[in-house]
């Protein structure tokens, strides 16, 4: 058996890993930055969201607005840990799945639409986290919700999924016919 | 490094050689975890906690139950319970504050929970009659209205449900009464089938009179200057 026969891993091309490793990156300065400027961040998003009191139904008295603050707020900081979580992990992800792609898929075009559609959806879905805690202070909780869904979460991370499920059928295939 | 098919050959890790059977199950794996929470695009959950108030009345009730006055009584100086009896002094039974206090010096437990009643039912009261208020806007939408109605009814149980037991000892009339009336008032603005907004939100507004009526009734009764408690039967 030759090298190049061999069936040994294949690092995937440098791209991939620089936006991997970029978005791990991300995701560490995102939660460095998130408990550096906690303090700063809340103030900021409290003072967006009592700036705009029709958008979050305030009704003017304490005791009922500090339950709906409080709720945008906690929504708020999740929306950032999210980010941080999906962003260290989806890092891996992209590393590990392309590298599997550029093993196992031999069609170029297949293997390149795949590892492309990996990368891309992987270091995008996070960014739906950020971009949710971000819109939260202006559009309330729901609407930027609705935002996030359908810029972010459902094109980036349907790209994902369906690249995952190829990628698993071009494995399956790999099994039942090795030569191929 | 080797061309083959025209393209530039990959680097490559000599490792030992992938099992096609273990990267299909890491595969399976990581294409369900990564599938469940993009579907449903998990964004947290929330719990409401106690704000400051709450926390203050749940801290001295419990020294006081505990028999440790001069805890409570610390408790009492130093938290928001205290400042909020302050704040709504002209809404209060005259000598609330000062009462409460007496009583956790003289080490009386039940003069304690009695006067604490008596505030939670005040800022219950205040509480449905501003939602009536707010309600009765004429320029208030249903949704405006439903949404509101929820969000009042909401503080007034955080703030009734800590003394409900107190009333129901002293008059489970107005416990009873209190309770049908707020549930009666959460069916006007539960969301109709499919989300819509309820048919008739200002409906909470009778509900609610009652809810401030009722309650208005066992302060009055139950105020320091009453003495002889509405015990029904």
């Amino acid at each position: 058996m030759t090298e190049a026969d061999s069936p040994t891993w294949r690092v995937p091309p440098r791209w991939v890993l620089l936006v991997a490793v970029l978005s791990i990156v991300a995701a560490e300065v995102g939660g460095g930055s998130m408990a550096r400027f906690k303090v700063e961040l809340t103030r900021w998003a409290r003072d967006g969201m009592l700036a705009r009191p029709g958008v979050h139904g305030l009704v003017g008295v304490r005791d009922v607005d500090e339950r709906i603050l409080d709720e945008a707020l906690v929504k708020f900081d999740a929306g950032l840990r999210l980010f941080h979580m999906h962003a260290e992990g989806m890092g891996l992800v992209i590393i590990a799945t392309a590298m599997v792609a550029a093993t196992v898929i031999r069609h170029d075009a297949a293997r390149r639409a795949i590892i492309a559609l990996l990368t891309t959806g992987g270091a995008g879905y996070p960014l739906g986290y950020l971009l949710w805690s971000a819109l939260i202070p202006s559009y309330g909780l729901e609407r930027s919700k609705a935002i996030a869904e359908w810029l972010v979460w459902v094109p980036f991370g349907t790209a994902t999924i369906v690249a995952l499920w190829c990628l698993v059928g071009f494995v399956a295939l790999r099994m039942i016919r090795p030569k191929s | 490094m080797t061309r083959r098919n025209g393209r530039a050959e990959p680097a490559r890790i000599f490792l030992r050689p992938p099992s096609v059977l273990a990267v299909l199950t890491a595969l399976a794996t990581i294409t369900v975890t990564v599938t469940s929470p993009a579907a449903a695009h998990h964004v947290g959950s929330y719990v409401p906690r106690d704000n400051a108030v709450t926390t203050n009345f749940k801290q001295v009730k419990f020294s006081v139950q505990a028999k440790k006055y001069d805890v409570a009584l610390q408790l009492f100086d130093a938290g928001a319970l205290r400042a909020e009896m302050r704040a709504h002094a002209a809404a209060l039974p005259p000598g609330l504050e000062d009462g409460t206090r007496a009583a956790l010096t003289a080490g009386d437990g039940p003069e304690v929970e009695r006067r604490l009643m008596i505030f939670f039912a005040a800022l219950s009261r205040d509480l449905a009659l501003e939602a009536d208020r707010q309600i009765a806007r004429p320029e208030a939408t249903a949704e405006v209205r439903a949404a509101t109605g929820r969000k009042f009814l909401e503080a007034i149980w955080r703030y009734y449900n800590l003394v409900d037991f107190a009333v129901a000892t002293r008059d489970n009339k107005t416990s009873v009464a209190v309770r049908l009336a707020f549930d009666e008032a959460e069916s006007y603005v539960k969301p109709a089938a499919g989300g819509a907004a309820p048919p008739d939100p200002a409906g909470i507004r009778e509900p609610l009179q009652r809810i401030a009526q009722a309650l208005s009734t066992l302060i009055d009764a139950s105020s320091p200057s009453s003495t002889t408690p509405r015990r029904n039967s």
